[in-house]
């Protein structure tokens, strides 16, 4: 009996519109919005990319060729450099293929086309070759025997301090909205929750007065409608994540089986606060669904979908509610994933997404167990 | 007699200060096909959702089978088929999948399962629209796909409550025709409805109710027996003097004359050829009158003359 009624809760729950509409295709919509919106603007702003540049020879002495020649090599090298007469390098920063001339005289000049973070670059290579020069030139003049130790000084990287890594995953600060999206479809399992109350309650609808009157023990009833709730939140869960991950190449670290993980946890919570929600308050079907989306959505905004750091606002001004925002918790066990290499705060946020399912299906049962009603 | 299949003593149930049902007191045999008739609001619906233990009661007992009726009432559940008053299927399952997920509720072997939902589908003549979601069903095929769901797993007790609300007549005329093979094959059938008509075509007894108390209890007949009307005779006259109806009134059986300045109404309590008589009178006085009815007394008369209501007048 429990087989038949879950196989026919998944057909329905699958089928349904607003599930697709909401836990499916609203996801997907959004997302891919999402993705032109902030996919680029991370690697535009922050990530290096090897500088196109021109390099006009005009003294024999110049050792630019050699210098140049040497960041142009390796696998992500700071410059691609084209050796060319004036002319040609004036066009082709005209027509925008470079973005600066390095004039190799008797001491390097530039001339760029623009001043953004790659212009800089290029002064900043400019300067610091002049200076490299000016040392290796008066160094081979007045003490050439110290030449070699000079120029294995210059070609060193000396540094006071050392870089340590803290994450393998990806620092993109966007990627809270992918965060805040998976937890958002999450959190719309609510809705699915929702109609496990409707579809079982003889005052809720006809359905649910017709199943009442089933010979269906309502503890098999209620648990095949739970698991088959689950079922298909976790099916719309593992679309979302996949969606994200592999056909707009969102990138959620090196641990994407336990991002599912909490993504279907997630929709599980989201399911059950439906099904608390459903179970707790004595509206018609339409206003549970009308309290439903507006928690859900206030949740979400306040977990920032809407305004990226409203959460670090509350973090600081109510740190404790961003512990009990479900919207919050999930998008947080995705960050945890993402940023730390441990797995202490992680598990403290799926423990409390279990707390939050748990606590929401046993208050659901306990108020949905009432099996006569005084009004219908 | 045949055994009791539902006794309902003495039910009460109130919402607030209405009073829905008044100490409503029923018995419905093995075999029958009851009908429990009454104007919207007379508390039809209250006593199927008290019966089938979906509303709590204040008072009363409720028994079928021999047993006390409760929500938990499993063995008994299994042998009730339900058809609500609302059409109760998902929206997302076709015809076929919501036969077979109800069915389902009650018959655990698939193949079994599998013959009851052909029979069930065979029986409401729904074989070309296996296929359909409800959605695309016309109001008749989606009444006839809800009998389908109620009786699929051949219960022994259907309930129907208002089957028929909003249905065009062929699909009507097919569901009463169904209810009646279903009796034949040995289900009882309570069959509420605001029709007379259709209470009077197919029911083998009939309560009739009005502001949740039972006021009339019998067959079609017996309930008929219980008024004074036997014959209510309908004449269109033009002009009527007050001394030829005066004349009809005083004819033997007949008990009232009403003239409406078009129609003239003679009710008769008993007696033979009432008709040739009250026709003679309007001859007799060169009265010209145009087309001539004569009617058994229907249940209608019944309500109205133990309510001072007509049924109709309250549906209105």
């Amino acid at each position: 009996m429990f087989l038949h009624c879950l196989i026919y809760e998944l057909k329905t729950c699958l089928r349904a519109k607003d599930l697709i509409i909401w836990l499916l295709l609203f996801p997907i919509v959004l997302g891919t919005l999402f993705k032109v919106a902030f996919g680029s603007l991370y690697e535009k702003n922050t990530l290096f990319r090897t500088i196109p540049a021109a390099v006009v020879e005009q003294s024999a002495e110049s050792m630019l060729r050699t210098a140049a020649d040497a960041v142009s090599e390796g696998e992500n090298p700071l410059l691609s450099v084209t050796y060319t007469d004036e002319a040609t390098a004036l066009e082709m920063l005209e027509q925008k293929e470079i973005k600066g001339i390095l004039y190799a005289g008797d001491t390097v000049t530039l001339t760029v086309g623009g001043s953004g973070i790659q212009e800089s670059m290029l002064r900043a290579f400019a300067e610091q070759y002049n200076r490299y020069e000016s040392v290796i030139r008066s160094t081979a003049q007045q003490n050439p025997q110290k030449l070699p130790q000079v120029m294995a000084a210059l070609s060193g990287e000396v540094s006071a301090s050392s870089r340590i890594s803290l994450t393998e995953g990806n620092p993109d600060p966007f990627i809270q909205y992918f965060y805040n999206l998976i937890a958002m479809v999450a959190m719309f399992g609510a809705v699915t929750g929702l109609h496990i109350v409707s579809d079982y309650q003889a005052n809720m609808s006809a359905l649910g007065a017709r199943r009442c009157c089933s010979p269906v023990r309502r503890a098999v009833s209620l648990s095949a409608a739970m698991t088959g709730s689950c079922l298909a939140q976790s099916v719309c869960m593992i679309t979302c994540v996949s969606f994200l991950a592999f056909l707009l190449r969102i990138d959620f670290g090196s641990r994407l089986p336990l991002v599912y993980a909490a993504a279907i946890l997630g929709g599980w919570t989201g399911v059950a606060i439906g099904f608390c929600i459903g179970a707790a308050t004595r509206f018609s079907s339409n206003v549970k669904t009308g309290i439903t989306m507006v928690f859900s959505m206030a949740c979400c905004f306040l977990s920032g979908l809407m305004i990226g750091n409203i959460k670090a606002v509350i973090a600081e001004k109510a740190p404790w509610f961003n512990q009990i925002n479900p919207v919050a918790v999930i998008s947080d066990s995705f960050y945890c994933l993402n940023l730390y290499s441990d797995y202490r705060r992680f598990c403290v946020k799926i423990l409390t997404m279990l707390i939050m399912t748990v606590v929401c299906t046993v208050i659901g049962i306990i108020l949905s167990g009432r099996k006569q009603y005084a009004s219908i | 007699m045949n055994n009791p299949v539902v006794k309902i003593e003495n039910l009460v149930k109130r919402y607030g200060d209405l009073v829905a049902l008044d100490h409503f007191s029923l018995e419905i045999r093995e075999g029958e096909i009851f009908g429990l008739l009454g104007p919207n609001g007379s508390g039809k619906t209250t006593t199927i959702n008290c019966l089938l233990s979906l509303l709590s009661y204040d008072k009363g007992d409720i028994a079928v089978f021999g047993q006390k009726m409760t929500p938990s009432s499993y063995d008994i559940k299994k042998e009730i088929g339900v058809i609500m008053q609302n059409v109760a299927v998902f929206d997302e399952l076709n015809v076929y999948e919501n036969i077979d997920y109800f069915c389902g509720l009650y018959i655990r072997d698939k193949a079994q399962r599998r013959q009851y939902v052909d029979e069930a589908v065979q029986f409401v003549g729904l074989e070309d629209f296996l296929k359909f979601r409800p959605k695309k069903l016309s109001g008749g095929l989606l009444r006839r796909l809800n009998i389908a769901c109620g009786i699929a797993h051949k219960p022994k007790l259907i309930i129907l409550d208002e089957p028929t609300v909003a249905v065009d007549p062929q699909s009507r005329n097919r569901i009463l025709e169904g209810i009646q093979t279903l009796n034949r094959n040995g289900a009882t059938v309570i069959y509420t409805s605001h029709y007379m008509e259709e209470v009077e075509q197919i029911c083998t007894r009939i309560a009739i109710m009005d502001k949740g108390r039972k006021i009339a209890e019998g067959t079609k007949d017996e309930l008929k027996r219980m008024i004074r009307n036997t014959e209510t005779v309908t004449i269109e006259v033009l002009e009527l003097d007050e001394a030829v109806r005066a004349e009809i009134a005083a004819l033997p059986h007949v008990y009232e004359t009403v003239f409406d300045g078009k129609t003239l109404t003679v009710c008769c309590s008993g007696g033979k050829h009432n008709l040739i008589r009250i026709l003679g009178v309007l001859q007799a006085h060169a009265v010209s009158f145009g087309r001539v009815y004569s009617e058994l007394p229907t249940l209608n008369d019944v309500f109205l003359e133990i309510t001072g209501t007509a049924l109709r007048d309250k549906e209105e």
